[in-house]
């Protein structure tokens, strides 16, 4: 994730965190343990990892909303505890799970957060009518926060993300609880603000295709510590799951298939036969030939890269 | 320091304050029910006790007081509890905004509104019980109001530093604090009935010092000498501990969490 420093949007260096609660007898727990993350701008990074692994703890890190106990974290080369009334004016953030004040309006929420970021009078109307547009709000501008459905809750987040033309953009499980056809529009447009705006992106997420789609590297964090992280084909290589090969034959099964040399495990899915091998290059000509010579018809060879699900099961184990 | 975006920020939090108050059937509670229920309740009290038309003026005075300083310092409160309420703490404190923000902010729609309430209170004094806000004349009126807001604004800061501090459980110094201060700076009351170390309590209070000033034109020689200067110094003096412990709150809760979990 690094090139050169200076193209650097965040930098982050042996992050720590820990917290603490309850009394007399006092709990810890060690939330980020000596995490370091560096982020190019421009680029769009997933934090992955199971519930309590650190990714929200680090992403508030880096919005200014915790402060590290150890460890050093530039973000648009601004330090996140000296400087960060400087920094909060040029990063915003969208939560999944998103609240504002009940009573107040759609266009209300966009335009009181507005007006925190200097914008006031025309430019103001145009930025908020511009962001309820963008955000397919329109019919909704005059109805309280309080009366909206999680998804359009999550499209004023989305909007009041916006309201400022972030640099830099945190998004924590941004399509959390979506209908399928708004997540794919939210993911659209995500994809939309990093090629049409340059806005570096993190998001944390559970949802592997999203990640998968979108992101240009995915970091994957469990227990405080970052396990792996690269391109999800970079992952997918590092974690050695190996290359399926799906097989459609007649008979459908074939019970010697597990034991032919480099294949390391055999499914049974919807009729097809998925063999899971070191490396399909070498072993594909290897297991046709076996078939072939044991009288089975092969109808149909696909050969597939392990899907992102497959590396996160295997990394959160 | 950008003086336009400070003043937008201070007028984005009045304008939040003031349509979340509108909107709110329990804020219209607060600013016309308990303050009537109030001074109804102590002029009748006046009349069966007799009191001389000084006397009645007297705890009038500090019943008017009581709520004018309730209702503003409730709004300066407001400033942190609608987003522990609505759980948007953070959203809020991930925008530039500075503590000097949202306790203006509010503290301008605690004074219109506490404003509306001493207006109103004042003609039903004078309607009820022929009690004469004016009578000191505008300077005096003026000034006893400004103390009654400074006040207000140094109580609903500290609240505020009270709740980023402990989060929720805070909440009902919230609603308990100010009486206590009331209480002691002796509303209905001269300083000088308190047992001695109250009364050193009371003399740290700046409103002791604006109740007393206002209350030497209804003819209750002063207790102090200069209480206007005396209660602006204090006001000034607390006003600006009030801030730091509320900075320092914020700074904390950003190092414990609390401002993450007060937001899920």
């Amino acid at each position: 994730m690094v090139s050169s420093l200076g193209m650097l949007a965040i930098d982050a260096r042996d992050v720590e965190k820990t917290f603490r609660s309850g009394w007399p007898r006092r709990r810890e727990t060690h939330a980020l343990r000596g995490v370091s993350l560096a982020v190019e701008r421009g680029a769009i990074v997933g934090l992955l990892g199971p519930n309590g692994a650190g990714k929200t703890t680090l992403l508030s890190i880096l919005a200014t909303l915790l402060t590290p106990d150890r460890g050093t974290v530039k973000v648009l080369g601004l330090d996140v505890v000296r400087e960060a009334p400087a920094l909060r004016r040029r990063l915003n953030m969208a939560s999944g799970r998103p609240s504002f004040l009940w009573s107040l309006r759609v266009g209300e929420i966009i335009a009181f957060y507005g007006r925190l970021y200097g914008l006031s009078g025309v430019a103001l109307r145009r930025r908020v009518d511009a962001l309820i547009e963008l955000t397919e709000l329109s019919p909704y501008r005059r109805v309280p926060y309080s009366d909206l459905s999680t998804g359009l809750k999550q499209r004023v987040a989305l909007a009041k993300s916006l309201v400022n033309d972030p640099e830099l953009l945190f998004l924590d499980e941004p399509t959390l609880g979506l209908d399928p056809d708004v997540a794919v529009r939210v993911r659209e447009h995500i994809a939309r603000l990093r090629r049409e705006q340059g806005i570096t992106i993190v998001l944390t997420t559970h949802n592997m295709r999203e990640a998968d789609e979108l992101c240009d590297e995915i970091a994957f964090i469990k227990g405080g510590r970052i396990l792996a992280r690269g391109t999800s084909g970079e992952l997918k290589r590092q974690i050695r799951l190996g290359e399926v090969v799906a097989l459609r034959l007649d008979p459908a099964r074939v019970p010697w298939l597990a034991e032919v040399p480099g294949v390391l495990r055999c499914v049974e899915v919807d009729g097809w036969v998925e063999c899971t091998v070191d490396e399909a290059e070498k072993r594909l000509p290897e297991l046709l030939r076996a078939l072939h010579a044991d009288g089975v018809l092969i109808r149909n060879v696909q050969v597939r890269e392990p899907e992102l699900e497959e590396v996160f099961v295997e990394l959160a184990k | 320091m950008n003086l336009r975006n400070e003043l937008l920020a201070v007028w984005a939090v009045t304008l939040r304050n003031a349509l979340m108050g509108a909107r709110n059937v329990f804020f219209f509670f607060e600013l016309l029910f308990w303050p009537i229920v109030g001074v109804l309740s102590i002029g009748l009290m006046s009349r069966f006790l007799e009191l001389t038309e000084a006397q009645a003026s007297f705890v009038l005075v500090g019943t008017i007081a009581l709520s004018v300083v309730n209702v503003c310092q409730l709004e300066v409160a407001y400033a942190v509890l609608l987003d522990v309420w609505s759980k948007s703490l953070k959203h809020q404190f991930l925008a530039p905004i500075g503590i000097r923000h949202l306790t203006l902010g509010s503290w301008v729609v605690g004074m219109v509104r506490s404003l509306a309430v001493f207006v109103l209170l004042a003609a039903l004094g004078r309607w009820a019980f022929g009690f004469q806000v004016l009578q000191p004349g505008w300077v005096a009126l003026a000034t006893f109001l400004l103390g009654c807001f400074l006040t207000a604004w140094v109580v609903g800061v500290a609240v505020c530093a009270l709740i980023t501090l402990f989060g929720n459980r805070a909440e009902a110094f919230a609603w308990a604090s100010v009486n206590l201060v009331l209480v002691l700076a002796g509303i209905y009351y001269p300083v000088s009935v308190l047992p001695d170390f109250i009364a050193a309590l009371a003399r740290a209070i700046p409103l002791t010092y604006f109740l007393d000033a206002y209350r030497s034109h209804y003819g209750f020689p002063s207790e102090f000498g200069s209480p206007i200067a005396t209660g602006l110094v204090l006001s000034v003096i607390y006003a600006a501990l009030a801030h730091w412990a509320f900075l320092a709150a914020i700074q904390r809760a950003r190092r414990t969490g609390l401002l993450l979990k007060m937001s899920e």
